[in-house]
């Protein structure tokens, strides 16, 4: 076991380095691309199939997320979170563009979460063996699924559905066939919860 | 209820995405006017964020890393394609480097840190022109000169195998059109050409470039296409400007 001063020291190097690596890119240097890859390559990939569901797309995500990593380099604000979690917002967006151009609407997402009362959170237990996550991926990691199994499968479910399903509340109600009021309320208050349990990654990321 | 309350419960989903459009407007503009909700949506964007941790582990195709770099060197990241007009240009930044430094001296503190911006712009530039005075100035660099049939546009390219960079030097090269952009391709008898990046001319028709080397080519001959604003796989179009490589 680590000490945390020594996890904490670890933490501020890795985003030290991932911020200099951007840095990098905005000097139209696609080494530190490569570089960025084999830090977060494997988690964007694991974000993109969890979105799309077929591995032919989640590679054509994976790329055009880092294509525009590669572009817009210049805009990432560090004061607005970790280089991590701003590639993970371009992935998740690049997911949600494709499934929408293809009309799929995460469908298959909304059935499997309904066929299975465990979600995502369930196959966690065997994440974390993948070759490019650290220590403190796999904290995060262990922490965010401990979260989500402590709350009540029903809000699970709809924050789930629009995180990685990109519904709406009232796409939500339709596919749960659950009035939206309900929704609603189970989104607020499963997000509440979250707030409080993820309290620790939270101010550990945005400092 | 206050509309303060009422609009403080659509933080959460607002952060998830998950307002319907008819929400979102006004929830926005009540946000420009609320620190608390802004508080509120911004620990719950980084609530959102950690869900990404929730995906289950996949391992991607071992090609992936190859065709992130490839489809990545087919266009320049924003603010990287500065064009100076070497070498006039690290004589003029040198000199209003000088200036607004000295000039930062006595202004007051607000004025420095858009002044320490117009620094950092400047030492971008003189950076970029000492790359290109780098890349050129090599014993081992290879040159080809690109001509259309008449008479303008020229350009000169220089290939650093080396430093792994390319320098692109036009004339007479008016900017491409709206929506549209200049490619450079490196081209081995036999092979498809390989894109070796875009860029696009000043107002006065001349730009300096740098652009990425595709790793262990060596071309026999390069063109130029205008294709559409991102670049293309493979040209659209036949080259107006071509030329062979010497001494790569």
């Amino acid at each position: 076991m680590r000490n945390s001063s020594r996890e904490t020291k670890f933490e501020a190097v890795a985003s030290q380095s991932d911020r200099a690596l951007v840095e990098r890119l905005t000097a139209g240097d696609d080494r530190a691309l490569g570089e960025l890859y084999d830090r977060h390559g494997t988690a964007m990939y694991a974000l993109a199939v969890a979105i799309v569901r077929e591995r032919a797309d989640a590679d054509e995500v994976v790329a055009d997320a880092f294509g525009q990593a590669w572009r817009t380099a210049v805009r990432f604000d560090p004061s607005r979170g970790s280089v991590a979690a701003w590639l993970a917002t371009i992935t998740r967006t690049r997911a949600l563009d494709l499934l929408r151009s293809r009309g799929r609407r995460a469908r298959a997402l909304a059935r499997a979460a309904s066929e299975r009362n465990d979600g995502l959170a369930a196959p966690l237990a065997a994440a974390g063996d993948a070759p490019d996550r650290g220590i403190e991926r796999e904290e995060a990691q262990r922490l965010v699924a401990r979260s989500l199994a402590e709350l009540p499968d029903v809000q699970r479910r709809v924050i789930e559905l629009a995180y990685f399903g990109g519904l709406t509340q009232t796409e939500i109600a339709a596919e749960l066939r659950e009035p939206l009021g309900t929704v609603k309320t189970r989104m607020r208050a499963g997000m509440e919860k979250l707030r409080g349990s993820l309290a620790p990654l939270l101010s550990s990321e945005a400092s | 209820m206050t509309d303060h309350e009422r609009y403080r419960e659509l933080a959460g989903p607002y952060a998830l995405d998950a307002l319907e459009a008819e929400q979102r407007a006004p929830f926005e503009a009540h946000l420009a006017e609320c620190a608390t909700c802004r508080a509120d949506v911004q620990a719950f964007r980084e609530v959102a964020g950690a869900l990404a941790h929730a995906a289950p582990a996949a391992t991607p195709p071992p090609g992936l890393r190859d065709r992130v770099l490839r489809e990545a060197r087919q266009v320049r990241p924003l603010g990287a394609a500065r064009t100076p007009r070497f070498p006039w240009i690290a004589a003029a930044a040198s000199i209003a480097l000088a200036i607004v430094a000295g000039y930062g001296y006595w202004r007051g503190r607000t004025e420095r840190d858009g002044l320490r911006g117009a620094i950092a712009t400047m030492q971008a530039q003189l950076d970029s022109a000492d790359r290109v005075v780098a890349t050129i100035l090599d014993s081992t660099v290879g040159t080809a000169d690109l001509a259309a049939t008449g008479k303008a546009p020229t350009m000169r390219l220089y290939w650093n195998r080396v430093r792994g960079l390319v320098v692109v030097a036009a004339f007479d090269l008016p900017p491409a059109p709206s929506g549209r952009i200049y490619q450079l391709w490196a081209i081995k008898k036999g092979q498809n050409p390989v894109s070796v990046g875009t860029f696009n001319t000043a107002a006065g028709g001349r730009a300096i470039v740098t652009l990425p080397a595709p790793a262990g080519l060596r071309p026999d001959l390069s063109a130029v296409t205008e294709e559409p604003a991102g670049g293309s796989p493979q040209p659209t179009q036949q080259p107006f400007l071509v030329g062979a490589w010497q001494g790569i």
